[in-house]
This record gives structure tokens, sequence and C-alpha cells, in this order.
């Protein structure tokens, strides 16, 4: 009969140990340790090393891993990375590094956001420019209507009106005095194209001179008169280029204007007279220059 | 689904025996330099497995996937670790003092409880080589001599990897 020592080695004293034995296998190994007592305190001895290290650190692992260890896993393969709170230096981990897929998607979104505003921004720049142009056609293609005219019309009376605040109270108001009333005509029939002076004395009215002013749309002509009182009216005239305007008068700021069209010709008196002598005035001024030439 | 959820709540369950092998390793590193390496354990695991590079059996494998990837990054780390000191138990002064490889074998078999087959596994080499270096740390720490009668163990071979690399 064999000894059972004559199979028993040191391997199979740290499988006892271990638990790695089969049942037979470790009753033949526990017969051997009871025959020899030297390997049963080595072996008892590996027993108090096993235990001597469960006791230093067996405290760990009954502790609470801190939550970024329990679910670092998780994180991981979910790839939703979190914050490394050990410090540890992380060498080879896959997830350690963003996809370059990601960046090339970060890439195509943008190149898609830039061509989708381009294309916005073109359409509606060929928008606008139709509306401009759809706009400006119709402008274009309508006749004047009659506010513009009357904007006009009331420019002529306008501009009477400063022409007069203006040269009545300078002390040159005329160009031309009446002294020298043929060249005033010369002047006005070269500029402005119309050299008729009337005559106001029937309404006490004698005149002073005249001169070429600026008109609303050309050189305009502009006859001062003068009463025996020092009281001064103006006659302005000018080329009327838009309709005609209704000969009412217009008073405002102490004086009265009267407008009137004649030969082609805007005319608007203005002074400080009430408006009774102001008609008359008008009137007797618009006889003169509708004459028929002599 | 089921069985990813399964393997992530194996890994989960293991952290408490990989915090306190990372300390047994690195016998006298640090307490949050031992978590780091668990963490990038973990991590790493979690990665392989989102990336389909791993594909465990069952909750146990995916907890020795755990050791793999722990018992490697530690080969690397606690190379420079600093000496236990006094305060350390006088079991660590002893596993500071034993190369990486005899101390990782004896901790996952004594303390961690795995077989031979999965320890050699884990530290990537032959059982044979696994079982010299058990035999060395054990005479290390306990000063002992060989049990009789001597017998004569194949040496492990000089070429061999001590640990496989995982990643």
């Amino acid at each position: 009969m064999t000894s059972p020592s004559t199979f028993i080695d040191e391997t199979d004293l740290h499988a006892l140990v271990d638990g790695e034995l089969d049942p037979d296998h470790r009753r033949r190994v526990e017969d051997h340790l009871l025959i020899n007592p030297a390997d049963a305190a080595l072996v008892e001895a590996w027993r108090r090393q096993n235990a001597a290290l469960r006791a230093a650190f067996e405290p760990i692992a009954l502790e609470t891993p801190p939550l970024s260890l329990r679910t670092a896993a998780t994180r991981a393969a979910t790839q939703s990375p979190g914050q490394i709170e050990t410090g540890a230096t992380h060498w080879g981990r896959p997830g350690a590094t963003p996809r370059p897929r990601r960046i090339e998607d970060l890439r195509v979104r943008q190149r898609r956001q830039a061509i989708l505003i381009s294309a916005l921004l073109l359409v509606s720049g060929l928008a606008l420019a139709g509306l401009a142009a759809f706009v400006f056609a119709s402008g274009r293609s309508a006749a004047p209507p009659g506010p513009v005219v009357g904007a006009f019309t009331q420019g002529y009376v306008s501009r009477a009106g400063l022409t007069y605040a203006t040269y009545t109270v300078d002390a040159h108001p005329v160009e031309f005095d009446a002294a020298h009333r043929d060249e005033l005509a010369d002047r006005l029939k070269t500029r402005v194209g119309f050299s008729r002076i009337p005559d106001l004395s029937t309404q006490n009215l004698h005149l002073l001179g005249g001169r070429i002013v600026p008109g609303a749309s050309g050189p305009a002509g502009f006859l001062i008169y003068e009463r025996a009182d020092g009281g001064r009216i103006g006659l302005y005239f000018e080329r009327a280029v838009f309709a005609v305007a209704p000969p009412a008068p217009k008073g405002g700021f102490g004086v009265t204007a009267i407008e009137w069209r004649a030969a082609d010709f805007a005319f608007v008196l203005v002074g400080p007279l009430p408006p009774d002598a102001m008609q008359e005035a008008a009137e007797r001024a618009a006889a003169q220059v509708a004459a028929p030439t002599p | 689904m089921r069985l990813n959820s399964e393997i992530l709540a194996a890994l989960s369950e293991a952290t408490p025996g990989l915090r306190r092998y990372a300390r047994a390793i690195g016998a006298g590193a640090a307490a949050a330099v031992a978590d780091g390496l668990v963490q990038s354990a973990l991590q790493s695991v979690g990665a392989r497995l989102y990336a389909r590079e791993l594909r465990p059996a069952g909750p146990e494998e995916a907890r020795l996937e755990g050791y793999i990837a722990l018992t490697a990054l530690a080969a690397r780390k606690c190379l420079d670790a600093p000496p236990p000191g006094p305060r350390h138990p006088p079991i660590a002064h002893g596993l500071a003092a034993l190369p990486f490889e005899e101390r990782a074998v004896l901790l996952l078999i004594s303390l961690e409880g795995f077989g031979y087959d999965a320890v050699a596994r884990i530290v990537g080499a032959p059982r044979e080589n696994v079982m010299e270096w058990l035999r060395r740390a054990r005479r290390s720490l306990s000063g002992d001599v060989p049990v009789t009668p001597a017998v004569e163990t194949p040496r492990p071979h000089p070429q061999a990897p001590h640990l496989r690399i995982v990643k």
C-alpha cells in the first residue's frame, strides 16, 4: 500500500489552503498532514497569512464606495463620461477622447446652417428688390395726382411770401428801380420770359422797381409797388409748370396773397393791404398782364 | 438590454472588492490613487462594452474583466508607489517587499478568493507560473523553508509574459 505522503507535494498543500482540491484529494492531503507536523505547521502559517490579509484589507470592502466608482462602468458603457474625481491618470481609456465623428457631425451641421442662412438672405433680398421695382414702376406709370399739384401751387404762394418778406424790408429791395424800367423789362424778358409791368397807380401804388428772384421751378420776377404811406406790395410771377390753382386770396402773418394764372404764368400779389384793396389791385394787374400785346 | 444591465450591475457590485484589491496591491499607495485605479479600470471595461470589444458571458466574467483591467493598470502605476508608512499593518510591509507578480497572485488567491485558473487569466500567465509566484510569495511572507519531500516544480519560462496587456 502506498504511503499517503508519496503523492503529496507543496502544490497540494497550497491547493488545500486555497480550496482547490476535490474531496478525495483533500482527504489524502489532510491525512498527510496528520503524520507530517512540519507541513501542517506550514499550512497553518499560510492560513494565518490569509487571515492577516483579510483582517488588514477587508474593512475597505465594507466601506460604501464613492458614487463615481459605482457608476463608472455604467457611464462609460452608455458613453456619458463624467468628471474624473480621483485625479487618476487615465491612460489608454477608449472613451477618454471624443469621437472624431462628433466633430464631423458638428461641422456638417454648421455648414447646413450657413447654407440655410445664405438662402434665406438671398430670398429676402430678391423679395425686397421685387417690391421696390414694383413700387417704382407703378409710381412712374401713374399720372401726377392732385396733392402733388397742390403742393407746387401752394409753392408759388409760399415762394412769393418768402420773396416779399425778404426784399421789401431790405435797404436795396430792387435791382432796377422805376427810373430804369426799360432795363428791368429787358432783364425780366431774358430771364423770366415775361416783361409786362402792370401800372397800379390807380390804386395809389407806384412802381418801386423789380428784380430777378429764385422761383419754384426757375427764375421768377418780383416787382415792388409802394404806397404814399410807405406800405409795399409785391407782384411775383413765374412760368407756371403745373395745373391752375383757384385764385382764392390767402392770408397769414399780416399779409394777403392772391394768385392767378395768365399767359402760362403764375402771378401772386402779396401785400399788407386789406383784402378788398388787394383784390382790386390784383384784378387791375391781371387785366393788364392778360391784355393782348400791342 | 438585459444582459448588459446584468453585466453593469455585476461590475458595480464588484467595486468594493476592487477597491480592497487596489489598496492591497498598492501597498503604500494613497487611497485616492487606489480609487483612481479602480475608476480607470471600470471605465475601461465600460468603454469596451460600449464599443462591443468585450462580450462577457455573464456577471462572473464581467467581474473577472474588472480585475484584469485593474491588475494591468496597477502593474504600471504601482511601480513608483511609495513604501508603506508606520501606520500601515505589518502585512502591508511584507506585501510591498514582494515583486508585483507575486503580490498580485497572492492577493487574488488569498484575499479575493479566485481559483488558480482565474488568476492565470487575470495576470495573463500560465498556471505553472501562477503556482510558482504563489509559492514564492508565501515563503517570503512567512520565512518558512520548503516542505518535505521537496518537489521539483517547473520554472516559469523566462520569456513568458508576466501580464497580459489589456489595453
